[in-house]
């Protein structure tokens, strides 16, 4: 190309308002958002307005805004244009570190975010941002702050609408394809509140956003049950309680910090690898700490998180519902700069028994990363399934029996690391036995059908209550079947593929993650939809 | 001064109550031991600072999520 061609061209930023009048003033009204007095009570709630949330998530000068002149006229008798109302969304192309997704949110200050009848969608289940994402297939962010459809919607149209008609089937068919992480901003509910849990990644802002399928008006009216907003729909309910959303966020800006950082452990789509970084944390790191952590005596617990921490990369780990199903943990970290989700029991809670919360929060952990081909290291510490009345009503043993389930499905490559106990069939929910899968195992490792303690007394009763002095006899059985629990008698028997040095974890796991990079290549796409779950 | 509140994250009972009030604890310390399921779970500071108040005393029953002690720092 000459020269000349080029050097009568400006940048976007130098481009002057006047040569287009209308489209600059439609533009500036656009900007204006509901108004100086709604966007005062917006920041006065302690809220950002949708612009400056996607101003602060965004790369700087990154967002090119689609559908930017969507909104309501006025005209004077002339037909001439004197105001603009913007439509309650604001939508567009941005980059997230270098790359692009599809975002858009409600701008509450007009009508409260609520739907404004365009014969398109710009964005909510059905709407352009999300065919976006789908076509181009790049994640989709969805900033919440609304309360989805009005009756006041009836009278415009006349008629009121078939549910489903703006339906959810794009917001499904994306968590096959391309990442989808929404924050609830405001208080949500119905369709809104509906596309925050149709998310790989949900976050919410403790005491200023609230989520639930119906509000207090609602709740009163059909059951005569007061209650406050944030008690009915807080984060203390949704997020620790009942695992709706996925992380409790200090304030927006902390919200818009996690979803950009679970983006960045995630792959643009489903045909590609998820993105490796630098790495200056040693692969070959063996940490003295991990030596001593697991305590002698085989009662007392020990602090997992903090174990996990000194094997995978230096502060790479980002732990995805820390308040929700606490007996296990659940982390996207990185080993060796590639990304990796760490599911981890932990002896704190209830000595790692798997309940019927811990469970679910697994299983959406295992088809989070089988979906997006990141391997997955499992640091068992698992005694079994919950017992007890309670976990009976609550269907543990149920919820426990899908997690086996989609354990055994897994294509990603699953190691496993067993610390302490590995029991039942809580026990064969942290491994995918399939094909060529490690299971490696420390010294302090234990495992089986269930342990030689209690064990014994079920399967020797007879023998051990006609002994002269029943617990006599059973300590000796027990002692006659101790050694057998050793692990080194199953290494032996190649029924574990190696026990490792503590310290060694990372250096292993570092080089058979590297490992996994051909063989997840070759697994890329959509993953197979499978039967019937229990 | 920032102050942490450092909760049960188990039903259970106080074993053992390892430091007292006024004591200065660095992270990771363990503050008292409770008994759940025929487990220890160390109850560990998680962060540095003074030991301000314990809220439960020895073989109290604890509930999940209940106030153990708060740490000043």
């Amino acid at each position: 190309m000459s020269d000349s061609s080029t050097a009568s061209t400006i940048t976007a930023d130098e481009i002057q308002d006047e040569v287009f009048p209308e489209l600059a003033f439609r533009q500036a009204e656009s900007k204006k958002m509901g108004g100086a007095q709604a966007i005062a009570r917006q920041h006065a709630a302690g809220r950002m307005t949708i612009r400056e949330r996607i101003e602060k998530l965004v790369d700087s000068n990154s967002f090119r805004e689609i559908g930017t002149l969507a909104g309501t006229g006025s005209y004077d008798e002339n037909n001439a244009l004197v105001s603009v109302t913007p439509a309650p969304y604001v939508a567009g192309l941005a980059k997230i570190d270098g790359r692009p997704v599809a975002l858009g949110g409600e701008d509450f200050t007009v009508r409260g975010g609520t739907t404004f009848g365009s014969s398109r969608r710009k964005g909510g289940q059905g709407g352009f941002i999300e065919d976006l994402a789908f076509h181009y297939r790049i994640p989709l962010v969805n900033l919440i702050d609304g309360a989805g459809g009005s009756v006041t919607s009836l009278k415009r149209r006349g008629h009121s609408v078939f549910p489903g008609v703006h339906g959810f089937e794009r917001s499904v068919e994306l968590l096959g394809q391309v990442p989808v992480v929404s924050a609830v901003l405001g208080t949500a509910a119905g369709g809104p509140a509906g596309r925050a849990i149709l998310s790989h990644f949900s976050v919410m802002v403790n005491q200023s956003s609230q989520i639930f399928a119906a509000g207090p008006p609602v709740v009163k009216r059909s059951l005569g049950q007061v209650i406050d907003k944030n008690d009915l729909g807080g984060a203390k309910v949704a997020v620790d309680t009942a695992g709706t959303i996925h992380n409790c966020a200090a304030s927006e800006a902390d919200a818009i910090d996690q979803m950009r950082r679970f983006l960045s452990y995630m792959p643009s789509n489903v045909w590609e690898l998820p993105p490796v970084v630098e790495n200056t944390d040693p692969v070959d790191r063996c940490d003295p700490l991990l030596a001593g952590i697991v305590p002698e005596k085989r009662t007392q617990a020990y602090n997992m998180l903090r174990l996990v921490r000194l094997v995978c990369d230096k502060d790479s780990c980002f732990e995805i519902q820390p308040t929700y199903g606490k007996s296990v943990i659940t982390l996207l970290a990185r080993l060796g700069g590639r990304p990796v989700g760490i599911i981890a029991n932990n002896p704190m809670v209830y000595g790692g028994a798997m309940d019927v919360h811990s469970a679910r929060k697994q299983i959406h952990f295992m088809e989070l990363c089988d979906t997006f081909h990141i391997p997955l290291v499992f640091f068992v510490d698992v005694p079994g399934f919950m017992v007890g009345l309670k976990a009976e009503q609550e269907g543990t043993l149920r919820e426990g029996m899908r997690a086996v389930c989609v354990a055994g499905k897994l294509r990603v490559p699953t190691i496993t690391v067993v610390i302490r106990k590995c029991y039942g069939m809580a026990g064969m929910a942290t491994c995918n036995k399939n094909d060529i899968d490690l299971k490696l195992a420390w010294p302090s490792a234990e495992w089986g059908s269930l342990p030689v303690e209690g064990g014994v007394a079920a399967a020797f009763r007879k023998e051990i209550m006609s002994a002269p002095d029943p617990a006599v006899r059973e300590k000796e059985i027990e002692a006659q079947l101790k050694p057998f629990a050793s692990p080194y008698r199953t290494a032996e028997a190649f029924a574990v593929e190696e026990i490792i040095d503590p310290r060694q974890t990372r250096p292993v796991l570092c080089e058979f993650i590297a490992l996994a990079e051909q063989r997840l290549r070759a697994d890329l796409g959509l993953k197979p939809r499978y039967g019937v779950q229990p | 001064m920032p102050q942490t509140e450092i909760n049960s994250p188990v039903t259970g009972t106080v074993w053992k109550i390892e430091r007292t009030i006024g004591d200065r604890v660095e992270e990771g310390d363990v503050i008292m031991i409770l008994e759940s399921m025929k487990m220890e779970i160390p109850i560990e500071a998680t962060t540095a600072g003074t030991l301000q108040a314990i809220s439960v005393e020895h073989q109290d029953s604890v509930n999940e999520d209940q106030l153990l002690c708060v740490v000043t720092s």
